[in-house]
């Protein structure tokens, strides 16, 4: 166990996603030829690299995709692994961060809507586990629905992550240089989290308000093909409105 | 490998009862007619090699692991308690030698189960997973050490992400979502998108699990012993989801036939088609009628099975091969027969097509190349001329059974060696000229000795080459008490056998088989049945003759060596009275010694 971190301190620590294991959320979107193939999973960053050409090339293949998908299956992944990479040597801040996640997707037919804290000191934090718990728990029937939970909160936990290295690099600017803005700057550092002396100092409880609880209660719908149908049509408008 | 030979050996009888190799044979083989023989092999040489390959498919139902087996006989020893899963789809594992891709099966880490039973009824297949006998070490509820082996990243703890929790689910979520389905292969990007992993490690044992064939495999996919059924298998399935479109990564097998009807739809084939030339009907022909068995192999030899019980008669099979041609649009309608799958079917371009049949002075051709370089189809084609070797292949196996060829100059000098042959069995008669042609598809299989066997069996014709096999058999499995055969070979009458118990055990047959007789003609079936039978009588008698003989041999020298024992006493015996004896002398002189000197003194003091 490792020991805990003193509630204060803003000691910071070497960039890494706080979760037990390195795992990166890759994001698929490659449009070649008006075929358009979108994914997301999760992938480990210490894996070597010639791994990305095999699982392009296999996902290329077991899809039938055309050959040009390989490549950019396999230039997309690596540019996001080298961004990861590039977070690497930096500190981010830890601190007292509990962050909301929030889960708002649609997978195949299923909808999930949720919401709930997460300790991002807690580098031990499975996200799969969680996943597959949620899953469990929910009676979720389409298997699919585990790895998109999985990685919405891992992309969620990177961005956070990507956030808190630009804070300690500010903060620590700030240290360097202008002492004067130096406690605006860190209380804007603590802004993205939720101070827990500040969640809990008003209650003699831990228990939430009421008007919050359907906040933070799961919501898994299951939507009728018409649905979905439609919901994938606004969807391709909205993307179409966007690339206009 | 004593266990394999067993397995094979059983796999020689095929039969309802266990019976084994020797008393077997005959009971299949009295048919008389090339035809029959021919089916024979295509059995015989199916399981050869794939004994050596693969578990072959007809293995499926022939030996329908009942659901009466205990799934403990089948899991490995390390079996725990809570193995539940195992009880409803009870694991067939056809046992084979092993596979040639897998060298782990050497590691033995635990020893495979002979899992093959009789022949029982099939049960549904929903019920029956197959997995490789190099496998069997598999089971849902544990982690075996084979697996800790090849996967090591996920059991030293280097990872926290990779451990031996993780693995279990991700194998047993791959294993439980194919057999879900078993009959498709599913592939990895399936299998990612429903585990909740880092995908690197679900590719990792997915392959592994492929490798392994644990999941993905599916005894229907072995049907083709040729040797290009890896493309063809992968050409069939690229074909099979892109039928219309242009296919980027296959290559079209191109084949030379005529104007393509479609097999269902009646039309001609425009874009591309999808023919399967599988060999899987099957029809039997008893004395009286013709019954015909359609559909697969496996069907075929169930079939088989039952009738050669229910009958007298005999039963011939005669496999026919079927040649279904699909339009695009029926193939994508799934409009086939049953007992075809979608990887049956190769995708032809029409527009790639070429000639035409194969004209008899082609045909001919190629038989007498078939004869003179047997399983060199380069040479085949080469003296066929215009045609490749896999044209030849395939036409070779397309010919329809029981041509008759008269002629034996097209022989060439083996046959008129086997003409020559002497022979005083009482089966054989004079040779016949005519030689028939069996035309066995096997001449190509991949196993060379079981296509030299095949080829020459097929030359020698039925009733000799079966003769002659038997009799290499007993005599190799004879071989090795070290004793003559004289017996054996005036009884058989068959030459060659002197060969074969000279010869070293791998040549065994094929040199029987060559210098066995010629010509045995196709007599009334009964009549060989019998004297077949009659041969077997005498064969056990003679081992009887010489296990008594040992035992008396045995029983003489234990007399014997009574005697010398007996013989033996008696010397100690002796001996010790002459110790007794020379003992008792010695005292008495030494008393009369003594005597006679106080006698001495006395008398001095008398005299004094």
């Amino acid at each position: 166990m490792k020991p805990l971190p003193s509630t204060s301190s803003k000691t910071p620590v070497k960039f890494r996603m706080p979760t037990s294991e390195n795992l990166v959320p890759i994001r698929l979107d490659i449009e070649v030829g008006g075929q358009r193939f979108k994914d997301a999973f999760t992938w480990n960053i210490s894996d070597p690299d010639s791994e990305v050409s095999v699982f392009a090339k296999r996902t290329q293949k077991d899809l039938k995709l055309p050959l040009a998908f390989a490549t950019q299956i396999a230039q997309s992944i690596q540019t996001q692994q080298t961004e990861f990479r590039s977070y690497k040597g930096q500190e981010m801040l830890t601190g007292e961060k509990i962050v909301p996640i929030k889960l708002d997707l649609r997978v195949n037919r299923t909808l999930i809507k949720d919401q709930f804290l997460w300790d991002l000191n807690n580098f031990d934090s499975d996200p799969e586990e969680f996943s597959k718990t949620f899953c469990n728990d929910l009676g979720i029937e389409d298997p699919e629905v585990g790895p998109a939970v999985a990685f919405a909160i891992r992309e969620q936990l990177y961005e956070i992550a990507i956030q808190s290295v630009a804070t300690a690099r500010e903060s620590r600017n700030a240290k360097k240089g202008r002492r004067g803005e130096y406690s605006s700057i860190s209380s804007r550092s603590t802004g993205a989290a939720l101070d827990l002396m500040k969640l809990f100092s008003n209650r003699y409880s831990g228990v939430r308000k009421r008007k919050e609880w359907d906040v933070f209660e799961p919501m898994v719908d299951m939507l009728s093909n018409e649905e979905v149908a439609a919901l994938e049509s606004m969807v391709e408008k909205w993307r179409d409105l966007e690339e206009a | 490998v004593a266990l394999a030979t067993k397995q094979r050996q059983w796999y020689f009888g095929l039969s309802v009862n266990e019976r084994t190799v020797v008393h077997q044979w005959p009971s299949f083989f009295s048919f008389g007619s090339p035809s029959t023989f021919w089916a024979f092999l295509w059995k015989y040489s199916f399981i050869i090699p794939s004994v050596f390959a693969r578990p072959p498919k007809n293995l499926r139902n022939l030996t329908a692991m009942a659901s009466t087996e205990p799934p403990a006989a089948v899991t490995p020893p390390s079996s725990k308690p809570n193995l539940l899963p195992l009880a409803s789809p009870t694991i067939i594992t056809p046992s084979a030698a092993a596979s040639v891709a897998v060298a782990p099966t050497a590691s033995s880490s635990s020893p495979a189960t002979p899992s093959v039973a009789t022949p029982r009824p099939i049960p549904s297949d929903a019920e029956v997973v197959h997995i490789p006998s190099y496998s069997c070490w598999f089971s849902l509820g544990d982690i075996s050490e084979c697996e800790i082996r090849c996967l090591p990243e996920f059991f030293d703890s280097r990872s926290p992400s990779r451990n031996p929790k993780a693995y279990k689910y991700i194998r047993d979520s791959i294993v439980k979502q194919f057999r879900r389905n078993p009959s498709s292969k599913i592939t990895f990007t399936e299998v990612r998108k429903t585990l909740v992993a880092d995908v690197i490690s679900i590719r990792k044992v997915f392959d592994f699990l492929d490798a392994w064939g644990l999941i993905n495999y599916s005894p229907a996919a072995l049907n083709k012993p040729l040797k290009w059924e890896d493309k063809d298998s992968k050409s069939s399935q690229h074909a099979a989801d892109s039928p219309a479109g242009p296919s980027l990564d296959s290559t079209p097998p191109v084949r030379e036939t005529s104007k393509r009807l479609c097999g269902s739809c009646k039309s001609v084939c425009s874009i591309a088609c999808f023919a399967s030339d599988k060999v899987n009907l099957a029809s039997s022909f008893h004395c009286n009628g013709i019954h015909t068995i359609k559909g697969n192999p496996s069907a075929a030899f169930c079939a088989i099975a039952s009738l050669e019980h229910c009958s007298t008669n005999l039963v011939l099979i005669v496999l026919n091969q079927y040649d279904i041609t699909l339009c695009a649009r029926c193939f994508v309608r799934g409009n086939y027969r049953v007992g075809l799958s979608s990887s049956d079917f190769k995708r032809v371009e029409i527009s790639d097509e070429m000639k035409t049949d194969w004209t008899e002075k082609e045909t001919l051709q190629l038989l007498e190349a078939v004869m003179h370089y047997g399983d060199d189809w380069k040479k085949v084609a080469q003296h066929v001329g215009g045609r490749s070797d896999k044209d030849c292949i395939t036409h070779f196996i397309k010919l329809p059974m029981g041509e008759q060829f008269a002629s034996s100059a097209e022989f060439g000098s083996s046959i008129n060696k086997l003409n020559q042959m002497k022979d005083d069995n009482n089966i054989s008669s004079s040779s016949s000229p005519s030689k028939r042609l069996c035309l066995s598809p096997l001449a190509d299989a991949s196993n060379p000795i079981m296509a030299q066997a095949a080829f020459l069996s097929a030359l020698a014709g039925t009733g000799v080459a079966e003769a002659a096999a038997q009799a290499a058999v007993t005599a190799v499995s004879e071989m090795g008490q070290g004793e003559p055969k004289a017996d054996i070979r005036s009884l058989h009458g068959v030459q060659g056998l002197q060969d074969a118990s000279i010869t070293s055990n791998g040549s065994g047959i094929l040199k029987s088989v060559e210098e066995a007789h010629s010509g045995v003609n196709p007599k009334p079936e009964e009549k060989e049945k019998v004297n077949v039978e009659e041969e077997i009588r005498r064969v056990a008698e003679v081992q009887m003759k010489q296990i008594q003989e040992k035992i008396i041999h045995f029983e003489e020298v234990d007399s014997q060596i009574e005697k010398e024992w007996k013989q033996m006493e008696q010397m100690r015996d002796i001996l010790f009275y002459d110790q007794l004896n020379l003992l008792k002398h010695e005292r008495a002189i030494r008393k009369s010694g003594q005597q006679a000197a106080e006698g001495v003194r006395t008398q001095g003091d008398y005299v004094s």
